[in-house]
């Protein structure tokens, strides 16, 4: 056989098994056990020391907090909190313990594991993530004047306070345990490296439903660990699994033509899929074309030529939602609803571009000193829709005369690019798991950061309208007042939509599906998604496969 | 089948490209945003991709780019292959071995890898057209070493043969026992590793380019086009989705066929 017969017959090869691979088996399921798929394993069961997703959801699965985010209202809910007291301009925080609370081992939980819990937690040897949003944390006071009041004393007043309670898991004083002592539904009774984590209900869990019975009401939860999306849907389909969170449109094509009663639209996602020029001084390009990137009318003229209803349209097949701004209107705290940004108008476009000292010669785009104005948009190879989006853009563009290159690369090569050589003209990517607080967005739009992508790490602010909105973000960071705060946002919402240094595309909806025999289930575009309300969540004892 | 009827076929392929894409009313790069998917119609006699392009031009395109350019980049990996064999065998003692150990150790480089590699320190300006024309001379660049050492076998024999001893005491230079002598009785076997290449390079373009490394877009490629074949929603929605993988395995089949008509006549 020749090598280009052995080469043709090793990719059929492959494809086949790929194909066969999709009958994968997952671990028998309990009674009463909610089953779904994690892509990877949570790096700790430490509440403590989460920073990544699937630890994140662990934690959220098992881990008692003073007050929960309610991930459909955006307010904070109390939990083990009874009620909370803010004084002395917001550096005294009084807070009140429900009474007969119990960890999931039968153990009382008083305010001194609450106590402990926070200092752990605000240590800097355990490297907590969301200690750096108290500020300051080695100079947090945390003391217990009875067995359920916690007082805190805080050097300067944190904003959103109950909403970082929300990622703090209260543990057994001196015990911590990685998740098998909890506070919350669930306790982790399992978990088998690169198979699955198990979960089993607490049997001390404080809350309890309506009717007063006790919650939460399944049994147990199964995480696989699985990374195909292939096998997931094939497991969903045959109702090995419950629900599936992030599908991308391609996969929920499938599923709502097979199990049309399981898929959800919810949306608008917090998301963002945007567009923006290198205008770094550091740039390894020509000053002409520093000098295109940096003209708020070529950013507009642009901004202007994407169709992107189109983009939503054809890249996502419609489960997209055109993007105008850096917040999703599905973040309804926080989206400028009276946001005025460039409409899609390419007559607009080209006579903008004219004014600016732009003309035409047959298709072709040339500034005022007769340089054809040619770029390249850089995005990452595997992600279809992007890819689509580029060249759906391409074409846009060709009708004001931009000629335009696509370049997909593997994202070591492209971070490479972007990030230390700033070698590249144009980027497409998008932003993923997106916090609905716009404090957690600092780095990306105070001028000094290196994660300033169109411009990073300036010294000082390159224009004016980059200092005001390093300004803003630093009112709406500092500031208590959510009125005060929300305007900040909103002019900071506004000078993006101005200046365009990132253009905004489309949100990409949030896509879930979930098996009929759920009950009880919230879908919530913010994480964790379908399973934000898992102690009320219950799955029918009816048998298995009833997923159509 | 004859190697006449293989090459007829290859050419009627080609000739058939051809005419489609001098006479398409719209080029391959065409989007019609509002026949997304669409099916095979008196328009659009094969449908329409997930963009709404012709899905028959493109497959034309991606015909003549893939063909071209692998002929091309055979027959650049051939003409090194045969300057490596030939300076092997006809250069000085320890020519050979230094060669040939060159061309093991540039075979067991990961050419995936250094494809890759290649393909992302291009200029980003570079248009489709030019990254068409780097990628197949990447594939030319590291697919020579197979080649040499067959060459250099195939060399060497012909060094000690009684007419090339009677050349060289006939006073012929180099490049005349080269040009009258080696490259004539060397043709058997540079012709069928030339036409080994071919298949060999289009498979190779199709796998980088359904990495989604290959020829740029809009420019149509088999690698390109074969990334539709990823998508589950999309095979279920027109099977003309399969009509690239088809006409990829038929050409791989004739070129194949003719390789091995070529191999057992020479």
């Amino acid at each position: 056989m020749s090598s280009t017969s052995r080469s043709f017959f090793l990719s059929a090869g492959l494809a086949a098994f790929a194909a066969i691979s999709g009958t994968c088996q997952a671990a028998p399921r309990q009674p009463g056990e909610i089953a779904w798929a994690i892509h990877y394993d949570p790096k700790t069961f430490d509440p403590a020391k989460v920073d990544e997703q699937a630890s994140e959801l662990v934690r959220y699965l098992t881990g008692g907090v003073l007050f929960r985010l309610n991930r459909q209202t955006q307010e904070p809910e109390p939990q083990l909190a009874e009620s909370f007291r803010v004084s002395d301009q917001g550096r005294l925080i009084a807070v009140r313990l429900r009474e007969g609370l119990r960890f999931s081992d039968g153990s009382s939980l008083t305010s001194a594991d609450v106590a402990w819990s926070l200092r752990r937690v605000l240590a800097p040897s355990t490297g907590a993530v969301v200690a750096e949003e108290f500020l300051s944390p080695r100079e947090v006071v945390v003391d217990t004047p009875d067995k359920l009041t916690l007082r805190l004393h805080l050097p300067k007043p944190v904003i959103g306070i109950a909403k970082i309670f929300d990622e703090i898991a209260i543990e057994p004083a001196n015990r911590p345990s990685e998740g098998r002592v909890t506070s919350g539904p669930f306790t982790v009774t399992g978990y088998k490296q690169g198979q699955y984590v198990r979960l089993s209900r607490n049997p001390h869990y404080w809350r309890r439903d309506n009717a007063g019975g006790p919650l939460p009401y399944a049994t147990g939860i199964r995480l696989d660990i699985l990374n195909s999306r292939e096998q997931e849907i094939s497991l969903f389909l045959r109702g090995e699994y419950d629900l599936i969170d992030g599908l991308s449109p391609d996969y929920y094509a499938i599923l709502a033509q097979k199990s049309p009663r399981s898929v959800r639209d919810l949306g608008a996602s917090l998301n963002t899929e945007q567009l923006w020029f290198n205008q770094s001084s550091r740039a390894a390009l020509p000053e002409f074309e520093i000098a295109w990137f940096r003209n708020k009318t070529l950013r507009v003229a642009v901004s202007e030529a994407i169709h992107r209803a189109d983009l939503a349209r054809i890249a996502y097949s419609g489960h997209a939602t055109p993007a105008f701004s850096f917040i999703s209107p599905a973040n309804t705290l926080w989206h400028n609803n009276n946001l005025k940004y460039p409409h899609e108008n390419t007559a607009d476009a080209v006579r903008m571009l004219a004014e600016a000292g732009f003309h035409r010669s047959g298709t072709q785009l040339y500034d005022s000193s007769g340089h054809p104005v040619k770029f390249s948009i850089l995005t990452n190879s595997g992600n279809a829709a992007r890819q689509k989006m580029a060249v759906l853009i391409q074409q846009d563009l060709a009708a004001i005369g931009m000629q335009v290159t696509i370049v997909a690369l593997d994202f070591p090569a492209l971070i490479e690019r972007l990030l230390h050589k700033q070698d590249y003209e144009a980027c497409l990517l998008g932003l993923s798991d997106v916090d609905a607080d716009p404090s957690s967005m600092m780095n990306l739009w105070i001028s000094s950061s290196p994660n300033h992508q169109w411009n990073p790490s300036e010294t000082t602010p390159a224009t004016e309208w980059e200092a005001e909105i390093d300004k803003q973000m630093n009112l709406q960071a500092s500031s208590s007042s959510q009125r005060i705060r929300k305007l900040a946002v909103d002019r900071v919402q506004q000078i993006v939509a101005d200046q365009q240094p990132f253009i905004y595309l489309v949100y990409p909806n949030a896509l879930q599906a979930i098996s009929p025999q759920l009950e009880g289930v919230q879908p919530a575009i913010l994480s964790p998604g379908p399973v934000s309300n898992i102690d009320a969540i219950r799955r029918e004892q009816s048998p298995q496969r009833a997923a159509r | 089948m004859s190697k006449w009827v293989s090459a007829a076929f290859l050419l009627a392929l080609i000739l058939g490209a051809a005419v489609l894409l001098a006479f398409a009313r719209d080029d391959y790069a065409h989007q019609d945003r509002d026949a997304i998917m669409a099916p095979a119609t008196a328009q659009h006699w094969t449908g329409t991709d997930e963009l709404g392009r012709d899905r028959t031009v493109r497959v034309a395109g991606a015909l003549l780019v893939g063909l071209l350019g692998a002929t091309a980049a055979a027959a650049i990996t051939t003409a090194i292959a045969a300057c490596f064999g030939l300076l092997a065998a006809f250069g000085p003692p320890m020519s050979a071995p230094i060669l040939m150990f060159l061309s093991d150790a540039f075979l067991s480089l990961p050419w995936l890898f250094l494809l890759m590699m290649a393909r992302s320190i291009l200029p980003l300006t570079a248009s489709p057209l030019e990254t068409a024309v780097a990628t197949f001379l990447v594939l030319a660049a590291l697919g020579w070493p197979a080649c040499a050492r067959a060459i250099w076998r195939g060399a060497d024999a012909l060094r000690s043969s009684e007419w090339v001893i009677q050349g060289r005491a006939g006073g012929l230079k180099a490049s005349q026992l080269v040009r009258l002598h080696l490259v004539p009785h060397l043709r058997p076997l540079l012709l069928p590793q030339f036409l080994m290449c071919v298949p060999a390079f289009i498979v190779a373009e199709a796998n980088l380019g359904a990495l989604g490394l290959g020829v740029g877009e809009p420019m149509p490629s088999w690698g390109a086009m074969l990334l539709e074949l990823d998508n589950s929603a999309l095979l279920a929605r027109s099977h003309w989705v399969y009509l690239p993988i088809v006409l990829l395995v038929a050409v791989l089949l004739i070129l194949e066929s003719l390789t091995t008509e070529v191999e057992t006549h020479v």
